[in-house]
């Protein structure tokens, strides 16, 4: 692969994902290429790129995509969030609020599971008024075979080395082979979809969000595509909505559309609730 | 259970029709609905030749939702004269529309490298304070050079203070020079000398 081959190539796969390489990629990018390119049978670099932007299903972007993303997560990550989702911004959105109202919560990028699924066990565990709501939970990746791991549920131990051993017996099956299986009743709870965060066809149905969970994605972006993801987010949100960041993200090279809020040891962005 | 699957699926929730022609788009800028100029612009942004027209726009809008779309759209639209247009609004007392512009600016290096001079040579020295801002936050291989000689030529105390800040966050050994001699002018500016003392550190510190 050429330089110039490198840089065409980094360029469109930024146009598709908003995830940005740098030079120092170089090496991870091109090996995957290096697969897929023997996977498709290609005999040059030209052959697989142009099969990869000019065919009709799309089929090898997704599976170009699929080789791309880094799916790292585990449950209870950065949990302090999931507690601020619990003790401040749930009881805050439900002040006032119609029963009938179901909240929404949407974990995207969602990856293998475990962060749709760890929320779903804290409000389960550690919110007392869940049983007096519908809630449901919305979750969203990039990335079709993550995808299909997130909606089988199944685990090794070092996913769910940070549950506790009680929480871990309650909600999964042991099934041989260090695995642990996600109980039917939490997986069947959870809506997992397929979207591209910077395609705005795709995000435009997701409307009336009441919390957004989007943790460790944007340190892949640049800072526009920071900004588009921000306003979508916006889009996708209800007035007093919220959304979560990673803890190495934050809003404030990005965009003015949010008021942060301290919530025990966490900072969130809180869409105005005001907000035309 | 609490938890309930969405009975409509995302796939059925109410969907605005995205897209459209140039010229429908252009209308719906000036619609009464904020989500529906959002659009618009959010839309916009795939149009170069609508790039004018979204410059003309933000002479009006006042929803702060809108205006981020509106320079986001821009920030992808870059060129000289997007940035000439955006530069404009350094000299707006909405504190909120010149914030937006300085951050959009610092998003495009090309487009404002041709007006940085005209700008670090305004009459108004707020309009300089911001030049020396974008600068500091620009990924622009002059933003050094062009700092120190701000150091070296600038009269107004608030610019050069503007200055050895972003010095200290873009600056390399060879700004050290014109810091310590901007030290040596204003020897008697505890603040002055005090922020020089701080850009130093932080630069041998790099
Ligand atoms: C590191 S994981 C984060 C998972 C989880 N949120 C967490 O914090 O543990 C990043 C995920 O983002 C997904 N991703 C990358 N680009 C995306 C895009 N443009 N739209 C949606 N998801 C994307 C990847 O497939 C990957 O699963």
């Amino acid at each position: 692969m050429t330089v110039e081959e490198y840089a065409k190539f980094i360029e469109f796969f930024y146009r598709k994902t908003g995830i940005q390489f740098q030079e120092n990629k170089r090496y991870y990018v091109e090996r995957r290429i290096v697969e897929r390119m023997e996977k498709t049978k290609s005999e040059s670099f030209r052959d697989y790129f142009n099969l990869v932007r000019f065919q009709m299903d799309g089929q090898e972007l997704q599976l170009l995509i699929n080789a791309m993303t880094v799916n790292e997560t585990y449950f209870f990550r950065e949990d302090y969030q999931f507690q601020a989702l619990i003790k401040g911004m749930l009881p805050s959105l439900v002040r006032g609020r119609d029963k009938r109202h179901a909240l929404k919560i949407w974990s995207m990028p969602c990856s293998s599971g475990e962060e749709p699924y760890s929320i779903a066990i804290h409000i389960l565990e550690f919110w007392d008024q869940a049983d007096l709501w519908d809630i449901e939970i919305l979750a969203s990746d990039i990335d079709s075979k993550i995808l299909a791991e997130a909606r089988q549920g199944r685990y090794g131990a070092r996913s769910v080395q940070r549950l506790p051993a009680h929480l871990l017996s309650r909600y999964f099956a042991p099934i041989g082979d260090g695995l642990y299986q996600i109980r039917d009743e939490l997986r069947d709870s959870i809506d997992f979809t397929l979207v591209n965060i910077v395609d705005k066809l795709q995000t435009g149905r997701y409307r009336d969000m009441d919390v957004i969970f989007c943790r460790n994605l944007l340190i892949y972006f640049d800072d526009v595509a920071r900004r588009e993801a921000a306003e979508m987010m916006y889009e996708a949100l209800r007035p007093g909505g919220f959304v979560c960041l990673g803890h190495s993200e934050s809003m404030s090279r990005m965009t003015s559309l949010f008021v942060p809020r301290k919530f025990g040891d966490t900072i969130v962005y809180q869409k105005p609730s005001s907000a035309e | 259970m609490a938890l309930v699957k969405s009975k409509s699926g995302p796939a059925a929730a109410s969907m605005e029709p995205v897209g459209g022609d140039v010229a429908s788009l252009l209308l719906s800028l000036s619609s009464d609905d904020a989500r529906a100029r959002r659009n618009a612009a959010r839309e916009l942004a795939d149009h170069p030749q609508a790039a004018m027209a979204l410059c003309d726009r933000l002479e009006h809008e006042r929803g702060p939702s809108v205006r981020a779309v509106l320079f986001t759209s821009l920030i992808r639209l870059q060129s000289p004269d997007v940035a000439g247009r955006l530069a404009m609004h350094l000299r707006s007392d909405d504190a909120q529309l010149r914030n937006g512009a300085i951050e959009a600016l610092q998003e495009m290096p090309d487009a404002i490298a041709p007006h940085l001079s005209d700008l670090l040579n305004d009459d108004d020295s707020d309009v300089r304070i911001f030049a020396v801002n974008i600068l500091g936050a620009l990924r622009f291989e002059e933003a050094p050079r062009l700092l120190t000689e701000v150091l070296r030529k600038e009269s107004h105390i608030n610019v050069c203070a503007a200055a050895v800040d972003a010095l200290a966050e873009v600056g390399g050994m060879e700004a050290i020079e014109a810091l310590e001699e901007l030290r040596a002018r204003f020897a008697d500016d505890a603040f002055i000398v005090f922020a020089v003392d701080t850009a130093i550190r932080r630069i041998r510190a790099d």
